[in-house]
């Protein structure tokens, strides 16, 4: 199963920074992910420096194993300070540590309790609870959950649950059973909608009851939802030895899912060998760079090392819908859940002729750093392999 | 006229760099002069950086059978007009 992880925030009006802090890692080698929100006290800065800190220790003490969870997350509540002021602690937490075979170990103090939705059913996970040993009417809750192909959890800041606390309808806020009733209604209507988009309708929903749609606490919603991943494929480069050229497409044409070919070379390569033609659209360029060509049964056909390096470029700086093969590439990815990228060693000896115009990166070190930030950033699962 | 001329206009990393991005108009300009002649199109790579000696011989465009080095408009519709002899 692949876990769909995202988190949608807005500030607290008027605020210039986020009070609620969301962390999130993958560990591709484990099929492992971990997910942390954190709701500092106040908001604005102070609550932001206060959950980030708690939000990336948690994700810490989680992530190197020597300690369990329940543990982690333990010396995290019994540390946390108390605000003079307003005696209450200085953050909450929750914090979610799967796997890819649906096992789930969640924990959370403070936030609002996270929703399990089944065939869009509220299941009721049975929570431990585990009382602060430093801290009188400081507890958490663990839970372990046993997760199937279709479920998702929902949890989220209290800037949701309480949003239209005092004004119009809704006296006493949202509340769970408020925000069960629309992701009900919005998961009846859309079932296979993505984190990404309901952590959006969550937080939209909740901005839509404050009054005159200003926050009045940060707001922070997010989701995991466990699915088939979305599986794509990236061929770019000639193998480095030519008599492995066969073997290698006859993988690319065998691969279920998406496929896009990076490199002319690479093209001329696949189209040999697989016998399919290759036609390109009546321009030369579009934005700079080449324009896409077509073969038959491949998603996407572009330029290789001048066409990834722009894709890396707005990988970096979160540009999207650009029409050209870059904007297609990016699009092509985003896409996706799992990422493979088969990159071929062989080196054109013409790209290093000092005589060219711009500095053309080395294939690998481009394709890496793309690697990377559809892993770090965009939380893609990568995998590549050279050939 | 029984068969067209082909151009193909070499849009791989090494020509597109060295000057093919600039070989659009030709685009524009080939069905104007010639009509439906000649046919223009782009190709992810003829492959001829790699295996020219002389690797800054770049942009190439083939028209028919011949290569045009460090290709430019001008070049390209003197190759076709020698074609079309």
């Amino acid at each position: 199963m692949f876990i769909d992880v995202d988190c949608y925030q807005v500030k607290k009006y008027n605020q210039n920074a986020y009070g609620d802090y969301f962390v999130s890692k993958r560990y591709p080698d484990e099929g492992r992910l971990i997910a942390v929100l954190s709701d500092g006290l106040g908001s604005g800065i102070k609550a932001n420096i206060l959950s980030c800190m708690t939000a990336t220790m948690l994700l810490r003490f989680i992530e190197n194993e020597q300690i369990s969870i329940r543990k982690a997350a333990s010396i995290i509540m019994n540390s946390l300070p108390v605000c003079k002021v307003r005696h209450i602690s200085y953050s909450t937490f929750s914090a979610a540590d799967c796997n890819d075979e649906g096992d789930v170990k969640f924990v959370e103090e403070g936030n609002p309790e996270v929703i399990w939705i089944r065939n869009n059913e509220v299941m009721k996970p049975e929570f431990e609870i585990i009382k602060s040993k430093t801290f009188k009417n400081r507890q958490m809750k663990v839970t372990k959950l046993k997760l199937k192909l279709g479920d998702r959890l929902i949890f989220c800041s209290d800037g949701v649950t309480q949003s239209g606390l005092g004004g119009g309808r809704l006296k006493l806020g949202l509340r769970r059973d408020g925000l069960i009733v629309l992701l009900k209604d919005k998961l009846a209507q859309e079932p296979d909608i993505s984190s990404t988009e309901l952590a959006q309708y969550i937080v939209h929903q909740a901005i839509n009851i404050e009054t005159n749609r200003q926050p009045k606490d940060d707001i922070s919603a997010c989701v995991l939802y466990f699915r088939e991943p979305r599986e794509s494929l990236v061929f770019t480069g000639p193998p480095f030895h030519q008599n492995k050229d066969a073997e290698y497409a006859q993988m690319f044409a065998n691969f279920k899912g998406k496929k896009a070919i990076c490199g002319g070379t690479t093209a001329n390569l696949i189209s040999r060998e697989l016998n399919r033609p290759v036609t390109m659209e009546k321009t030369i360029s579009i934005g700079k760079l080449p324009a896409c060509s077509y073969m038959e049964g491949v998603d996407l056909v572009t330029e290789g090392v001048l066409t990834l390096t722009k894709a890396l470029e707005y990988l970096e700086a979160g540009t999207s819908n650009i029409d050209n093969a870059a904007g297609k590439l990016v699009q092509f990815l985003l896409d996706s859940d799992c990422i493979n990228f088969m990159v071929g060693a062989k080196l054109n000896q013409a790209h290093y002729d000092p005589a060219l115009p711009i500095e053309i990166e080395i294939r690998k070190t481009i394709v890496k750093k793309i690697a990377n930030i559809l892993q770090d950033k965009y939380l893609k699962k990568v995998d590549v392999q050279y050939m | 006229m029984d068969k067209k001329v082909s151009v193909k206009v070499c849009l791989g990393t090494t020509c597109f760099v060295m000057g093919s991005a600039n070989l659009q108009e030709l685009i524009e300009i080939v069905p104007a002069k010639y009509g439906d002649k000649v046919e223009v199109s782009g190709v992810p790579c003829l492959g001829l950086c790699s295996i020219d000696w002389e690797f800054s011989k770049a942009p190439y465009v083939k028209v028919d059978e011949d290569v045009v080095k460090e290709a430019t408009v001008e070049k390209v519709l003197k190759a076709i007009d020698e074609k079309l002899k």
